[in-house]
């Protein structure tokens, strides 16, 4: 089941997306897309982990060696936000590129879990496309808050699918277009450090709760984002996530 | 673990202010893998699963454990993209955090192994009111371990005050009501064992008290 959250006629709703594309609301009423605001599908987001230099092929493409730990960062939820809505490119920036990542969501409590163990952590998955500022890295806690933590720039959805909907996620493609370009491709058979991995990893160190997100990082294919540009990332069995890209200006309207 | 009643959002931590400090690491940090000092705040978070309160007991993790405490500012209202001259405006009030992690070894990559363990941010007692403190830059915040000075770090000393990093802080993310900052430890973090009494404090503004687990 794909589980969304949208507004509609200005009234936040939980709703299942059903085969059509179709929006179902929790009494059966079907509402078309066109008539929605598509919210992140995690109401009550906790711990946003990402994971960088995840891909061994994206690690290259940086000059860097794969990691022989996790490269594990948190990212604030004033990052998230929907499908189909804007994300901006700050002002006076080089170089400014999208991350296609799958997106494991917690569901159960745990900490010290298993690799064995883990899956049963795990109640679904997401697409979230994790944009960087390259021009702000700096090498403390890199990559940095003011790299990875600001507004909108952690488009997430359109929607949450059950994991077992999903099935095995070793070996999903991934793609992103930008302006219908094919800009990114790779497979999750890529990752260096799996999902399983991660949250074995990660409860060793904390407590993982229902709500928190793991995006696991990105394959290889970096380009630069300017504003009207349209970026849809979308992963094999989940979905494809869009995104428009706008100015700092237009992004914050009278708070510029 | 327990959950906290003041934060509720986002609780955002600022490493490597304290002058001194930034002036003894600057060697350091003109070496790989650093290449140059930082131009910016050098910002972490405490994740949720850390948040703790007043009088809670600290899990000892079988390694050091250090401590440090900072002047919180906790947040009524959003703020996006302020000025540092109306930074203040938006603070609800004034709090206390400790935070207790694995020694800081380095600075290169966000530090999750050494930052988030469970229950390592209390936050509290009390949150002093905006309006009771004139000027948070006059705070100083005194640190103490089964009674004795372990650190003493005035704002006023921080690299960064307490207006500009909301500032600089806001153009990044836009804060809540219920977001915090700490806004700066001091440099020395001090090693804790199992069984200590760690007791912070503002003079006429709050102390907060932890105990790490036998």
């Amino acid at each position: 089941m794909k589980h969304a959250r949208i507004l509609h006629n200005d009234v936040e709703l939980d709703v299942t997306v059903n085969d059509q594309g179709d929006l179902v609301t929790a009494e059966g009423q079907t509402i078309s897309e066109a008539d929605v605001t598509w919210l992140s599908p995690i109401k009550e987001p906790g711990t946003i982990f990402a994971l960088g230099l995840n891909y061994a092929d994206h690690a290259a493409e940086l000059a860097f060696e794969p990691p022989k730990e996790p490269l594990v960062f948190l990212k604030g939820a004033n990052t998230l936000t929907g499908h189909k809505q804007n994300a901006y490119r700050p002002d006076n920036i080089e170089f400014q590129h999208y991350e296609c990542e799958l997106v494991a969501v917690i569901g159960k409590e745990g900490k010290n879990i298993s690799r064995e163990n883990a899956m049963d952590y795990i109640s679904g998955y997401t697409i979230c496309n994790d944009f960087a500022i390259r021009d702000y890295l700096e090498n403390y806690y890199r990559p940095n808050l003011r790299v990875k933590s600001r507004d909108s720039l952690c488009p997430i959805g359109p929607w949450l699918i059950d994991k077992e909907d999903v099935g095995d996620i070793s070996d999903l493609k991934l793609t992103t277009h930008v302006n219908g370009e094919l800009t990114q491709e790779g497979t999750t058979k890529d990752i260096i450090f799996d999902v399983p991995f991660l949250v074995e990893y990660l409860s060793k160190i904390m407590t993982l709760k229902p709500g928190d997100l793991i995006a696991t990082g990105t394959p290889k294919g970096l380009k630069d984002m300017q504003p009207g540009d349209k970026v849809v990332c979308t992963i094999e069995k989940i979905g494809s996530l869009e995104t428009h890209i706008v100015s700092e200006e237009t992004f914050y309207g009278d708070k510029y | 673990m327990s959950t906290n009643p003041i934060v509720k959002g986002k609780l955002v931590c600022v490493a490597l202010n304290d002058q001194q400090q930034l002036q003894d690491l600057n060697a350091t940090f003109n070496e790989a893998p650093y290449k140059s000092a930082p131009t910016q705040p050098v910002l972490y978070f405490k994740p949720h699963n850390t948040w703790n309160t007043d009088g809670a007991s600290i899990e000892w993790q079988e390694e050091t454990l250090v401590v440090g405490a900072s002047l919180t500012v906790v947040f009524g209202e959003e703020c996006c993209r302020t000025s540092a001259e109306d930074a203040l405006k938006y603070v609800a009030g004034y709090t206390l955090m400790h935070d207790f992690s694995l020694p800081e070894k380095s600075y290169y990559r966000p530090d999750i192994k050494g930052k988030c363990l469970d229950g390592s941010a209390p936050i509290g007692a009390a949150v002093a009111s905006a309006s009771d403190v004139a000027d948070p830059q006059t705070l100083t915040v005194v640190t103490q371990v089964n009674g004795e000075t372990v650190g003493e770090q005035s704002v006023s000393d921080l690299h960064r005050g307490v207006a500009e990093l909301i500032s600089t802080i806001s153009y990044i993310m836009t804060l809540q009501p219920g977001d915090a900052i700490a806004v700066g430890f001091p440099g020395n973090r001090h090693p804790v064992k199992q069984g200590d009494k760690v007791t912070s404090s503002i003079a006429g503004v709050t102390e907060l008290t932890n105990v790490v687990e036998a």
